[in-house]
């Protein structure tokens, strides 16, 4: 349990920001440990840190009962972990505390202009489309794909310079 | 805009999980026999990935904890061969009803067993759960049913979460009474036509809750019922009327 103590509390509130039920926050979190624990002899460090891994399956399991879509429905849909930890010094988190990890975050996404920012959180928390976010938000497709882009360039090279990801 | 271009412009999207799925498919295709856009996919997932810790941190309730270490062994208990679960049958007893819509009465042994044998062939069958979830049936893993108390017990709930995959269910049990001396709860799975198998035995804890493990598949159960019955190992058959219950579907 002691991987419980560490992240149950970032997992439960990434849970609780994308659903805002704390009963299935509380389901999605349990189901996420569960499946770190049975398909823990298929777990490779190389591929991306276990917080990674968790985090990715609390957000994804979240989003999916959000959707109402069933989980294998969503496999092309999964983030891509192995994508985003391929280097050997995958796992950048290790080397700094997590609230300083977490600071740095925050300040990071706060630095964003405000269009790319919530492009972004609707993404990532919302579990929107980038088609939808171009409805909701009444821009084209092609300047949402644009904020995307951009916010995620920008968070990488802040991040980066302040030695929390290894591009 | 290049075939190439118009790929890449939707990596950022891919990265944060927000194209449909045709579309993802598409990408994910392209990125792996692209190495550019494999560097520029690597590169923003890093940055996505790093999203979560954006957010604030909160405690999650302590009993998800108990929840969560029953689960996993109940998880890891399932992976190992063993012994068929403990599946007790019991003559029901004349009038007891979880519920007035539930008619329960005895059943005559043969019957019984034959209920219980078909229940099994259709959860082997299937590999589902009869009943059906009272809130959205997503995902499909678990499903979650409610257990009202009245009566005695009007101050006492319990969250039914089936995992279905790990063919098992947790009973999260809050605002039980303490029992009387020589007293154990008991928990009843019911079937459509009112036999009680026995669950569990339990005791709560000082604060009237209880995590409780369901080693049964609900398969073929349509309710779900609590009883005081006693000590230590419960009784053959409930020996009142339930004061919790609730639906399993």
């Amino acid at each position: 349990m002691e991987l419980y103590d560490r992240y149950a509390g970032l997992s439960y509130a990434v849970a609780m920001r994308v659903l805002g039920d704390p009963g299935r926050a509380e389901d999605v979190v349990q189901e996420a440990f569960l499946k770190i624990w049975t398909n823990a002899a298929g777990f490779d460090p190389k591929k991306g840190s276990l917080r990674t891994w968790l985090i990715t399956a609390v957000r994804n399991r979240s989003i999916d009962y959000l959707r109402g879509r069933a989980a294998h429905e969503r496999q092309e849909l999964e983030l891509q972990p192995e994508l985003a930890s391929t280097s050997t010094h995958s796992d950048p988190w290790h080397e700094v505390s997590l609230e300083l990890e977490r600071a740095a975050v925050r300040e990071a996404v706060g630095s964003l202009p405000a269009e790319q920012r919530q492009a972004v959180q609707l993404a990532y928390f919302g579990g929107y489309s980038q088609s939808e976010i171009a409805d909701m938000t009444h821009v084209p497709l092609s300047t949402v794909k644009g904020r995307m882009r951009l916010a995620l360039e920008k968070l990488s090279s802040y991040l980066l310079g302040r030695g929390l990801v290894s591009v | 805009m290049s075939d190439h271009e118009e790929l890449e412009s939707s990596v950022a999207a891919w990265v944060l999980g927000a194209l449909d799925p045709d579309e993802a498919a598409t990408i994910r295709v392209h990125v792996e026999g692209c190495a550019t856009c494999q560097q520029t996919a690597a590169r923003l997932g890093r940055a996505a990935a790093a999203l979560p810790l954006e957010v604030e941190e909160i405690s999650p309730p302590a009993r998800l904890r108990e929840r969560v270490y029953v689960a996993a062994a109940a998880a890891r208990a399932s992976t190992v061969p063993s012994a068929p679960a403990r599946k007790r049958v019991v003559p029901a007893r004349r009038g007891w009803k979880p519920a007035a819509s539930i008619p329960f009465g005895p059943l005559p042994a043969l019957a019984a067993a034959a209920t219980v044998v078909l229940a099994l062939l259709i959860g082997l069958a299937t590999g589902n759960v009869i009943g059906r979830n009272s809130v959205p049936p997503v995902p499909a893993q678990v499903s979650r049913y409610q257990l009202v108390g009245h009566g005695t017990l009007a101050g006492a709930r319990g969250t039914v979460v089936n995992l279905k995959v790990e063919g098992v269910a947790l009973v999260d049990f809050t605002g039980l009474p303490p029992l009387a001396k020589g007293k154990v709860y008991q928990l009843w799975l019911i079937t459509p036509g009112g036999r009680p198998d026995s669950a569990a035995v339990f005791v709560p804890d000082s604060n009237g809750g209880k995590v409780v493990l369901v080693g049964l598949p609900l398969t073929g159960y349509s309710q779900m019922a609590v009883t005081a019955e006693d000590a230590p190992n419960g009784s053959p058959a409930p020996s009142q009327q339930p004061e919790l219950s609730g639906n399993l579907g």
